[in-house]
């Protein structure tokens, strides 16, 4: 058996023995994330359990110039939690409480491992609720939530997870810890802007200050089937054109459908169907009313099948529950599938929902669609079997068509999964050399040796780019 | 010499040694330059870098008498003549505006398609887009539409050595790479000159009203659990401002503590809303209100309440306006402070803050000698509940005397660092922020 790494014994010393794994079998959990295309164990994983002791590690591996990679749940897309050659994992799960709630201010304190339905869970007596909603909320964390500004089905209406948090509590690459925020507009650059969505290469954060936000009074929801993508597309503009902005906009396609009706939560959609819309609009009840009203009438306009209110509570659950397991329900149709992340204009969703039946018809590989329609978030599950040679590689090389096709649009390559090792080189797609280069020197402020999640999020830098940053001043 | 190298960069019918040749705001440049493109601004820049020369970005100047103890800078870059909306997409509720767009004009464009940028920043029809952004301003309708960095998802900026770098993009929701936007939302012009900014929209709501409730007795409790009532009911108010018994009296004749209440929405819910809120106002209260145009009015009023650099010159100088940033709740007793702490420095104080977002506002009047110690007190008092207060407004030899910014923010050594990153010459607006960035 080989000798215990030194390093393992040292960051035992910080954490205790039971907080740092470092043999091969407790290591292959953390291979990879919610991305599991690329997979490489990290050196050890430590678990903090307070912000000092992740302020010592960090420390620690600093002086020793080891890089390492800060991580929640693991439940990323995009591969910002894995390895990719000698990190140390800082996981953020022991440091899971919720320190604080004021209902007066609206706000509560958690550290990073709080899971993010929790918190609505445990402020939902008082009537009041976390807005960000990922469909992983049941297992993510907000410290992964702020590292990617996570979004979720009603950001359309509330906002990313950027426009809810007010403060935070941060190790920087060199293990100090700072305080920023916390009362708006605090003097100063927007380092808390900055660091949400940051994927971890910033800094660490250790506490949270979030937003609360109270029930709205009234809630209901419509459920549309379409015959065509199109005509479900031009709704999803019309509605938005008619003056409405729902809590939530979302559609599926066929086989996203096919997908759901197969998974663990069918609704019982009728067979055949082209398109799905999922509508939901909140706010004072004396006004939904008038809401959806406008909504069926517009459907009606755009050939709808069938528009239907949801009778009841339980009634809305099932369809929200059938539509936030999509991803994984797409298990029930095909070995493996991926999930992309493109952003555009919705106003160009028919002709880029076109291009993607082009890519798919061209790949020979099955892409169903279920996405945020209202914000033009489209999330291409692209469906292969990795047990055929080459065919992995063959669904990656799609993703990264559909991209180009979101970016040919004037979009963005990502919405809310962030860009992680999966999306690295598609950032040129959307920044030029420079503009890339210009966000690297913004890193190096942070994270000057680059030991903080290293190699993510940036694409080799390109001859260009390592020109236009050397006037020697900038670093 | 700086003549020299900026009649090199752009055409000499747009550039001109200053009309005057001092400003009592300061903020001023030696030569003014109007750039009518992006271009233009790129090679205003690119000029100024390789010569050590010092730029402030200028749109409107109504904040211009806002941060900063230059009298003047090389060049005043007066971005007035870069205006219009570059791309408009009413399908997408996006905008794409030249930086030097006034408020107003913007608002006119939009609501042709019935939408609107959800900010209501002071001074409207002067104030323009890029200063707006660049100073972070907002108004009382924070409370439920957020503030710049809740609706801009990206800028196009030119740099202070004149590379034009794009920040976020034209989609509503974005995360690839860095949300580097926010760098300079607020960043008061120290990290470059935006050129273009794009804007998430909102429809403009069906119906709009304001009610002012005005408590006579100055009940704080009252007031206060009122407050409270309404944060914690499912009303939706776009405003709970609370107005200084002086600005009550200038807006309204009328005296003591009032709250304005903006309600935003269809006819039914607005006239619902109307109907909770006056049955559970505290004993006692007067309730006026308005609707519509008329609403729209009296707001519009109020944003001509505060001393900007396009005030008249005589208050420009006697005058100041402080913002103070703090918990939402803690806004009731600061606005008080403000109001009492004015009584006893013999100035005349006119306050509001927004219960449920933490920003208030004070327009001090008087001998300018008494500022520095009244805004000592003021600061102090936002200071020990966790907050800040800052000097949005003075004139330059007001600002020469007291500290405008306060004392550095946590993480300063990493704004030093993005400072130096972006502008390692100091060419954009040398020492306007906080911490002599």
């Amino acid at each position: 058996m080989a000798a215990i790494d030194p390093l393992v014994r040292e960051l035992s010393q910080i954490v205790g023995p039971d907080a740092v794994l470092y043999r091969r079998e407790d290591l292959i959990a953390y291979e990879c994330d919610g991305y599991t295309v690329r997979k490489q164990p990290p050196r050890a994983v430590v678990f903090p359990s307070c912000t000092a002791e992740v302020s010592a590690v960090v420390k620690h591996l600093h002086e020793r110039h080891i890089p390492f990679i800060p991580r929640g749940a693991g439940t990323g897309l995009s591969g910002g939690a894995i390895p990719l050659g000698g990190e140390v994992i800082i996981s953020l799960v022991r440091m899971k409480r919720l320190l604080h709630v004021d209902y007066e201010n609206r706000l509560a304190v958690v550290e990073p491992g709080f899971v993010n339905l929790k918190l609505t869970n445990a402020v939902a007596a008082k009537g009041y609720y976390y807005a960000p909603d990922p469909s992983s909320q049941y297992a993510c964390t907000i410290g992964g939530n702020v590292a990617e500004n996570a979004g979720g089905a009603h950001c359309l209406k509330y906002g990313v997870t950027t426009n809810h948090v007010l403060g935070l509590e941060v190790v920087l690459a060199d293990g100090e810890i700072v305080e920023i925020g916390g009362v708006p507009d605090t003097p100063g650059y927007d380092l808390l802007g900055l660091l949400t969505g940051s994927e971890g290469t910033l800094g660490i954060v250790t506490k949270i200050t979030v937003r609360i936000l109270k029930n709205p009074e009234g809630k209901k929801t419509v459920l549309a089937y379409f015959d065509s993508v199109e005509e479900a597309s031009r709704a999803v503009s019309d509605i938005v054109a008619a003056g409405i902005v729902p809590a939530a906009l979302e559609m599926m396609d066929k086989t996203a459908i096919e997908g759901v009706e197969a998974g663990n939560y069918p609704v019982g959609h009728p067979k055949g169907l082209e398109a799905l819309l999922l509508i939901e609009v909140d706010g004072i009840s004396a006004g939904i009313d008038d809401q959806i009203a406008r909504i069926v009438e517009v459907c009606q306009n755009r050939n709808v099948s069938e528009v239907k209110v949801a009778a009841s509570e339980e009634e809305r659950a099932r369809w929200w529950a059938n539509r936030k397991t999509a991803f994984p329900a797409m298990g029930a149709i095909s070995p493996d599938y991926l999930v992309q992340d493109g952003v555009i204009p919705r106003s160009r969703l028919p002709e880029v929902l076109e291009k993607i039946s082009r890519i798919s018809a061209r790949s020979g590989l099955r892409i169903a669609n279920v996405f945020h329609a209202g914000d033009g978030n489209l999330h291409p599950l692209i469906l292969f079997d990795a047990r055929i040679p080459g065919e992995t590689e063959r669904a990656v090389q799609v993703g990264s068509e559909v991209l180009k096709a979101c970016a040919d649009a004037g979009g963005s390559i990502t919405g809310e999964h962030g860009v992680g090792i999966e999306k690295k080189e598609e950032m040129r797609y959307i920044f030029t050399d420079e503009e890339i280069a210009a966000q690297i020197g913004i890193r190096d402020v942070f994270n000057p040796q680059n030991l903080l999640n290293p190699d993510k999020l940036f694409p080799k830098p390109g001859r260009c780019a390592e020109m236009r940053t050397a006037p020697g001043e900038a670093r | 010499m700086a003549a020299m190298a900026i009649t090199k960069a752009i055409t000499v019918g747009k550039i001109r040694p200053a009309a005057e040749p001092l400003h009592v705001l300061g903020n001023h440049g030696a030569y003014e330059v109007f750039p009518e493109t992006e271009e233009e601004i790129a090679a205003v820049l690119q000029a100024a870098h390789a010569h050590s020369l010092s730029v402030i970005p200028m749109g409107g100047g109504t904040k211009r008498g806002w941060g900063g103890t230059l009298e003047k800078a090389d060049i005043l870059l007066c971005l007035s003549s870069c205006r219009g909306i570059v791309e408009y997409s009413p399908g997408d509720m996006t905008v794409t505006v030249k930086a030097g767009t006034t408020i107003r004009e913007i608002a006119e464009q939009l609501a042709v398609h019935g939408q609107m940028l959800p900010l209501d920043p002071f001074w409207p029809d002067a104030a323009t887009i890029g200063g707006v952004v660049a100073a972070n301003d907002s108004g009382p309708k924070r409370l439920r539409y957020g503030s710049a960095r809740d609706h801009v998802i990206g800028l196009r900026v030119v740099y202070p050595d004149g590379r034009v770098i794009r920040t976020g993009g034209k989609v509503v929701k974005n995360v690839a790479g860095y949300d580097m936007s926010k760098l300079f939302i607020g960043s008061m012009g120290t990290l470059g000159v935006m050129s273009e900014i794009t804007l998430k929209l909102r429809p403009v709501p069906p119906c709009q009203s304001l009610l002012l409730l005005a408590f006579p007795n100055a009940d704080f409790p009252a007031i206060r659990s009122f407050v409270l009532a309404v944060l914690d009911s499912t009303m939706e108010p776009v405003s709970l401002e609370l107005l200084s018994p002086a600005l009550h009296q200038a807006m309204n004749g009328r005296d003591g503590y009032a709250l304005a209440i903006a309600l935003e929405d269809g006819e039914k819910a607005v006239r619902y809303q109307e109907e909770w809120l006056i049955a559970h106002a505290p004993p006692g209260t007067e309730i006026r209100s308005w609707r519509q145009e008329e609403a729209a009015h009296w707001w519009s009023r109020f944003y001509r309440m505060f001393p900007s650099g396009v005030s008249p010159a005589d208050r420009q100088a006697a005058e100041m306006a402080l913002k103070i940033g703090s918990r939402n709740l803690d806004v009731l007793e600061l606005v008080k402070t403000c109001h009492d702490l004015g009584e006893r420095h013999g100035l005349a104080v006119e306050g509001h803050g927004g219960l449920g977002h933490g920003i208030s506002r004070v327009y001090v009047k008087g001998d300018p000698a008494r500022f520095a110690a009244y805004l000592q007190e003021v600061r102090t008092a936002a200071e020990e509940r966790g907050g800040y207060a800052v000097v949005q407004h003075a004139s330059l030899a007001v600002r020469r005397q007291l500290d405008v910014w306060g004392r550095p923010p946590a993480g300063f050594s990493l704004m030093q660092g993005v400072k130096r990153a972006i502008d390692p010459r100091q060419v954009c607006s040398p020492n306007r922020f906080v911490g002599g960035i």
